[in-house]
Formats: structure tokens, sequence, C-alpha cells
């Protein structure tokens, strides 16, 4: 991966942002839904999970990875995973949404 | 797998079961059936009907259409089959409730009407239960929750037998009259399976799901709900073997029948430990209207326990069981159904309208299609009117009752608005209701 690709990765990230879990209403980067971006050459693999394996809300979150990570400039092909190991916790929830959630002290 | 998809028809299940619930409201207003009339005779089987078949059953197989394969991890087996399945069930009952009429000399029907109307809903039922079964077959070793769910489809298949046994005997046939004693000894097992273990049961084991997911409260504990569905089940077994047993022997079925409850309120106790176990470790500390009302219908199932032990132990369960049954039923089963479709058909609302656009445009919460302190008045008005119903019918206050229920029903329009309501977007703020690529759904229909 060069710094261009690191460039790269950061804009996918942002550009995932309008991709919310309808449930909790927050976008799925900072509620820790995606575990890994990289980029190889323009093509961008992106590793996620949801909080339910059979939850209907899983299969729309990761077409909307897809679509979102495809809009950014320089992405020529987009692989997403979805993955349920490890399971998401809330514990991966950023300090910033887990307060304005009204969060209890995640152990 | 990843993801399930949406039933198409779980939306209409919910507005046919909703029409049924305030047609029964409509007619307990009105004066009609318990505690008006005798509460075995054929008006009061009327209400009991649509209220356990029209209303809470049809809205709970349509629910678990579309959570069960989230319990399974599994595609729904047939989804083709949810529409018959709807057809048959409503078919059923709308000829069965005509046999009941013609028995209570409302209208002139042939005495087969009781007898096709129970051979229907037994098609109809067959199907769900084959649907869902095959579903959960596919999910071995099932999880804790949807284990729940297969005894509650145990149950039906009990309730339905039953029912149509009553069906033969209550018109007369030649069939029926070998059984002159069925129907005084058999209507608790009935009662049991179906408000019991197809309704509550089901009910405990859906709710320990979403009650996790809704409070991101922990679940992986396999030892969550183990005493609970051991405890139910074997209530259920003593009630519906053991009840079979003493009716074929004549004897013994009101030491099932006890038995059986100290099961029940055993299972009971240890689900109550395990829902306040999963509200202390919830990491959502504000919790949404749809889980808060969850607990106030709990807390009703909890009020049905205590006194129904209480009116076991003072003696004067037979003449307080309409009472109980009405708690269970409304404060209870009707409660928590209304408290979670607050949630559900948003959800279902959002993942149709916005999901296809995901990643492509910015997308609404599902908390922005509710308004829920609007919504807060029709649940107080709804729990108050249910409680004050109880009361009406325990001091014997017939008019009083029908004044409750009054109340009950006000609440279920308001209800019913706020559900027609996220179904429309209508209160999700602009420009972000209906964003570029996005469709407005269909009121009754799901696309899927």
């Amino acid at each position: 991966m060069t710094i261009d690709d690191d460039d790269l990765v950061d804009q996918i990230r942002q550009a995932l942002k309008v991709v919310i879990d309808p449930e909790l209403g927050h976008n799925i980067v900072d509620l820790g839904f995606i575990y890994d971006v990289s980029v190889d050459d323009g093509a961008a693999h992106i590793t996620m999970t949801a909080t339910t394996r059979g939850c209907p809300a899983a299969s729309f979150l990761k077409e909307g990875v897809a679509n979102s990570a495809c809009l950014v400039p320089g992405v020529e092909s987009v692989d997403v995973t979805m993955t349920f190991e490890p399971p998401w916790q809330p514990s991966m929830i950023s300090p910033g949404v887990r307060s304005s959630l009204g969060f209890a002290e995640v152990n | 797998m990843i993801g399930t998809s949406l039933c198409r028809w779980a939306i209409s299940y919910f507005a046919v079961a909703i029409a049924w619930l305030l047609l029964a409201e409509v007619l307990i207003v009105a004066g009609f059936g318990f505690p008006n009339h005798d509460i075995g005779g054929p008006d009061t089987l009327v209400i009991v009907h649509l209220i356990s078949i029209g209303w809470l059953s049809t809205v709970l197989c349509g629910a678990l259409f579309q959570f069960v394969p989230v319990l399974a991890a599994r595609s729904l087996y047939a989804e083709r089959w949810t529409l018959p399945a709807l057809a048959l069930l409503t078919l059923g009952l709308t000829v069965l409730l005509a046999g009941f009429l013609g028995l209570g000399g409302h209208i002139s029907g042939p005495p087969w009407l009781l007898p096709v109307g129970a051979g229907l809903l037994i098609a109809g039922f067959t199907l769900v239960v084959a649907n869902l079964g095959m579903t959960l077959w596919s999910a071995r070793p099932l999880p804790g929750p949807a284990r729940f769910v297969a005894g509650g489809l145990a149950c039906i298949c009990v309730t339905a037998a039953f029912g149509g046994m009553f069906s033969l005997v209550l018109s007369g046939t030649g069939v029926g009259a070998q059984w002159p004693d069925l129907l005084v000894s058999g209507v608790p097992i009935h009662a049991i399976a179906g408000l019991g273990g197809w309704l509550t049961f089901t009910a405990m084991g859906v709710s320990y799901r979403l009650l996790a997911m809704f409070m991101l409260a922990p679940d992986g504990d396999v030892r969550l709900g183990r005493l609970a569905w051991l405890a139910g089940i074997i209530a259920l077994a003593i009630g519906l073997v053991g009840g079979v047993l003493a009716l074929w022997r004549m004897t013994g079925l009101n030491l099932a029948l006890l038995l059986a409850a100290a099961a029940a309120l055993l299972s009971l106790a240890a689900y109550g430990r395990d829902v306040l176990g999963l509200y202390r470790t919830r990491k959502r500390r504000a919790l949404e209207l749809n889980t808060r009302m969850s607990f106030v219908a709990l807390a009703s199932l909890v009020a049905a326990a205590i006194l129904g032990a209480a009116f076991v132990a003072t003696g004067s369960f037979p003449s307080h069981v309409g009472a109980l049954v009405f708690l269970v039923a409304f404060g209870w089963l009707t409660g928590l159904v209304l408290a979670n479709l607050y949630k559900i058909v948003p959800f279902l609302t959002w993942l149709e309208t916005y999901g296809p656009v995901m990643g492509r445009v910015p997308t609404p919460r599902v908390q922005d299609l509710v308004a829920e302190r609007r919504a807060l008045k029709w649940f107080v008005l709804f729990f108050a009117g249910s409680w004050a119903a109880t009361l009406m019918l325990l001091i014997e206050a017939p008019l009083g009752f029908r004044v409750a229920v009054a109340v009950v029903m006000v609440a279920t329009l308001g209800l019913s608005e706020e559900f027609i309501r996220a179904r429309r977007l209508a209160d999700v703020a602009e420009p972000l209701r209906l964003p570029t690529g996005a469709a407005a759904p269909h009121l009754l229909i799901s696309r899927n």
C-alpha cells in the first residue's frame, strides 16, 4: 500500500459515514462495524460486521458499503466481506458516539 | 448466511390482525359476550376467538415469519406459503365466527359451519407450523429463543386439534357425540395450550432476543433462558399430556393442572429474573418507547401470575378466571404486541424504503419515522384501560368494564394511526423523506 492508497483508505472511511445503522441511528464507521479497509491498485477490500447475523438490515448495510465506496474517486472496484468473527460488541463504538447514545460504561 | 429478506406479507398480517382486534373491542363495548353473557356461551366464544385467533395468532404469525429467520439465521422455508396461510386463517375464522353466531341464534346457519371453519383454521395453522418448523429444523441446534418458538409451535398443534374436536361436538355431529364430556374437561387444556403455550411461551422466547437487541444487553450466555424454557416445557407437558391422560381415565385433571401451574410459575419467575438481568446489564441506558412499554406489559404478566396464585390459594379461581384471562390477553399479550409493532412496523418500512438507497444518499434513522411523545399517550390510555377493565371484572361491574374497554379501543385506534403514519413516512422531515432512488412503501404489502 502506497501513501496514495493510505489517502484513499481515509477517503473511503469518510465516504462510508453516509451508511447508518438504522436502529442505532449512527454511521457504521463510528459504531465500529468496519473492521478493515485496504486498497490495492484501486481495488478496495472492506471487512465489516453487523449487530445480528440474520438481521434483514445486514445485507442492505453490505450493499450500502459497496455503493458508497464505489463513489470515491480513484476506487475502481470494491470487495466487501461480511464477517461475524469477532462478533460486534458495544465496546467497539467510538467514545463520542457512545456517550451521545447514553451508553453505560462498557466493561 | 448474511441477512434475511423482508417477508412480503408480514405487514398484511399485522393489518388484518388489528382489524380483528378493533372488531372485538367494538363488540365488547356494545355489551356482546362476557360479562353480560355466559363465559362459555357462543357470544363469548365469538369474542375469545376474535382476540386469540384473529388478533393475537395472526399478528404473531406475521411477526414470526419475519423474526424466526433472524433467530435461525436462515431464510424462511417457503415465503410463497405465507399469503395462502393468511387467507385460510382469515376465511376459517370468519366461518367459525358465523358458526358461533348461528349457535347463539343471531343468524340461521347450517351446523357444518363450525367444523368447516375449524378445518380451514387447522389448514392455515398447518401451513404456518410447517413453514416455521422447517425453517427452525434447518438451523439445529437451535439457539435459546428459537426453542421457545418450537415449543409454541407444538402447542398450537394441540390447541388446533382440541378446537377441531370441539367444533364436532358443538355442531352436533355423530363423531362429536362420542365425546360428550370433552367440552367440560377439554377446555382448560385447549386454553392452556393456546394462551399459555402458543401465545405466551412464543412471546417469551421472542422477547429474549428482542429485548437484548434493543437494549444492547449481552445475551450470549447459553444458560440464559434455560430454566424458563425447561420449566415451561415441563408445565406444558404436564398440562397437556397429563391433562389428556386424565381426560382418558376420567380422573386427576385438577392435579395435573395444579402441577402444571406450579411449573409455569417457576418458568415465569425464571423468565422475570432473566429479563431483569438483561435490563441491569444493558449498555443502552436511554430506552426507546417500545422497550419501555414491553416492560409495562411484562408487569401485567407478573400481576396475572400473582393474582392467579392468590385466587387458587383462596379457592376463588373459577369466579375470577374471566378477569385473569382478560389481563393476560390485553395487559400482557396485546400490550407486548402493540409495543413491539411500534418498532417492527417502522423498522420494516425503513428497510423497504431506505435500504436499497443506502450508501448513495443520506438516510433518516428508524426513530425518525415515529413520534414517541405523541404515541406515549396512546400507550398510557391502553394500559390504564386494560387494568381498569380487569378491575371492573373483578368487582363485577359490567358497565365499568365496557367503558374501560372503550378507552382501550380509542388507544388501539390511536396506535393504528401511528402505524399508518410510519408506513406513510408522515413524520420524516424533508429532504430525507424520499431521497433520489427511494420509493414510497405500499400501506399493506412490502416490497422484498
